[in-house]
């Protein structure tokens, strides 16, 4: 194709913008809508999958030892534990540090009770967390395995829900983007399809002087794509402000979040890059396909 | 050139719309197609532009044969045929400029060369003062010449006019036909389907009548602006 062709077919379509402005702006504002939709079901599975993701971070397992243990032989059961490589952190927590901590906890009745109890009940442990939740089983029922291990303690059914939650949230944030790009797409193409039907002469016209199915595609396709940026510019702008009203909120006034000892909602800015690539590439897309969709009905001449 | 070998249309409703029908239209031929109304001279046309495969035979045209022809490759043949219909089918946002423009645009022809053959086809139909003007600024006739100046701009090997004067007035009609003749004169086949068949008498040349699918007559006859 000739420069000089090129640039007459993205004249054109700018100009088809301009001439169909109030379609174009209707399909500016279903975009928009829909991007708004997907991009926010996006972001909440992230601060979702974060929040999970501490949660599971903070949740341990304690391995009871044998009582009467060297420090060699405690030491080089650590080590045992820290070979193993779904193991994050160990931590060893004495039964003088438990007792000490239990007490501190009971009331003052039972502090006066214990208070006199010349022997500690309470085992040597460590406290250990893992890199991946889903092995957190295996990885305990390995460690029962070693010599100098008593027994081990796993939040097991936490351990459960939080795999489960996660697999749900995988699904769900997945099927929701899917379900809304298609409603996406339908919608585009029928607006689109209006705005062509309204251009059907023209099309015609082309056809019967010999114009191939992608000269007369180009200017709706490109067309398409501007409004598709123009509509992920503004999504982006709203979801910029929507997210950060969110995110003061949570900072600033709520403290739930600290009170659960999961993380925070990430910062924006940290997020700004993915989002508006992801808010781009969809809006040109879809305007591209949405109106790559409706034009071949017309182009059967 | 085009030609018909024992060609039949049947739609898909049961219509008969030809039925083998043979004909040649050589090259610089000036050819009327008459006939009634439903008597298939639509058909023929939509079999030349290949909107539509004949049921049975074989078409060929300007070197074409359109039974063997790809979908993709149907835009080089209808870059080698100009068509002028009834309504003008002018773009309405587009001048009478950008609307002969168009064609050679469509067809990827060298900006400079838009520049100097626009002008020049403007001119052939009489129509330079009116190339700013949009179609809704003309007369009838006038549109009509600029869809001529359309059909004509590409240089191609045939015209299809599909009554191109149905539309306008009587008068205009001849100035038309007239226009038509001359672009004849200079090598290009041209096939003009029409109803009045006054203008037609007027005229003369070679008269194909098509009635019920089938081609009733098919001669040369003198026109009456021949006797004067």
């Amino acid at each position: 194709m000739k420069i000089s062709s090129a640039r007459y077919l993205i004249h054109q379509g700018f100009k088809g913008i301009w001439k169909n402005r109030m379609m174009s702006f209707a399909s500016f504002c279903i975009m928009l809508v829909s991007l708004l939709m997907v991009g926010m079901s996006v972001l909440m599975a992230i601060n979702l999958n974060r929040i999970i993701s501490g949660i599971e971070d903070k949740s341990e397992a304690v391995v009871q030892i044998k009582d009467g243990l060297s420090e060699a032989e405690r030491d080089e059961l650590e080590k045992q534990i820290k070979s193993i490589n779904n193991v994050h952190t160990v931590e060893f927590y004495s039964k003088e540090k438990a007792w000490e901590n239990m007490v501190k906890n009971m009331s003052k009745q039972q502090q006066d009770l214990f208070r006199y109890a010349d022997d500690n009940p309470l085992p040597d442990t460590f406290k250990i967390t893992v890199i991946n939740i889903q092995d957190m089983n295996e990885t305990t029922t390995l460690i029962e395995t070693f010599e100098n291990v008593e027994s081990t303690k796993s939040p097991t059914k936490l351990t459960d829900v939080l795999v489960s939650l996660r697999r749900l949230l995988v699904i769900l944030s997945g099927a929701i983007v899917i379900a809304l790009i298609i409603v996406c797409l339908i919608i585009i193409s029928n607006t689109t399809r209006a705005s062509v039907f309204t251009r059907r002469k023209e099309i015609n016209i082309m056809k019967y002087v010999g114009a191939k199915n992608s000269f007369i595609r180009i200017p709706f396709f490109i067309e398409g794509m501007i409004v598709g940026i123009l509509a992920a510019g503004g999504a982006l702008l709203l979801t910029k402000f929507a997210y950060e009203g969110v995110y003061n909120i949570f900072n600033d006034d709520f403290t739930l979040w600290t009170v659960l000892g999961v993380s925070n909602l990430y910062p924006f800015k940290d997020l700004f890059t993915k989002v508006a690539i992801s808010y781009v590439a969809t809006g040109a897309l879809i305007g591209a396909v949405g109106t790559s969709f409706s034009t071949g009905k017309h182009l059967k001449v | 050139m085009v030609e018909f070998k024992d060609v039949s249309v049947t739609y898909s409703s049961g219509v008969d719309a030809l039925n083998r029908v043979n004909l040649k239209i050589n090259d610089g031929d000036f050819a009327f197609v008459v006939g009634p109304s439903g008597a298939g001279k639509s058909t023929l046309i939509k079999l030349i532009l290949k909107e539509i495969d004949a049921t049975s035979g074989e078409v060929t045209v300007n070197g074409f044969n359109l039974r063997k022809l790809k979908r993709r490759k149907v835009p080089a043949l209808r870059r080698t045929i100009g068509v002028v219909f009834q309504d003008f089918r002018l773009i309405p946002t587009m001048t009478v400029y950008e609307n002969v423009a168009f064609v050679l645009r469509v067809i990827d022809a060298p900006a400079k060369y838009i520049r100097s053959r626009v002008p020049y086809v403007i001119n052939l139909v009489g129509l330079s003062k009116k190339a700013k003007s949009y179609p809704n600024e003309l007369s009838g006739g006038e549109q009509q010449r600029v869809a001529l100046a359309r059909a004509l701009v590409n240089d191609p090997q045939l015209i299809i006019a599909d009554e191109p004067t149905g539309n306008i007035d009587p008068a205009l009609s001849y100035e038309i036909v007239g226009l038509l003749k001359g672009i004849n004169e200079c090598g290009t086949t041209i096939l003009m389907v029409t109803h009045e068949h006054e203008l037609v008498r007027y005229f003369g040349g070679r008269i194909i009548n098509i009635n019920s699918g089938n081609i009733a007559f098919d001669e040369v006859v003198g026109g009456t602006n021949e006797d004067q």
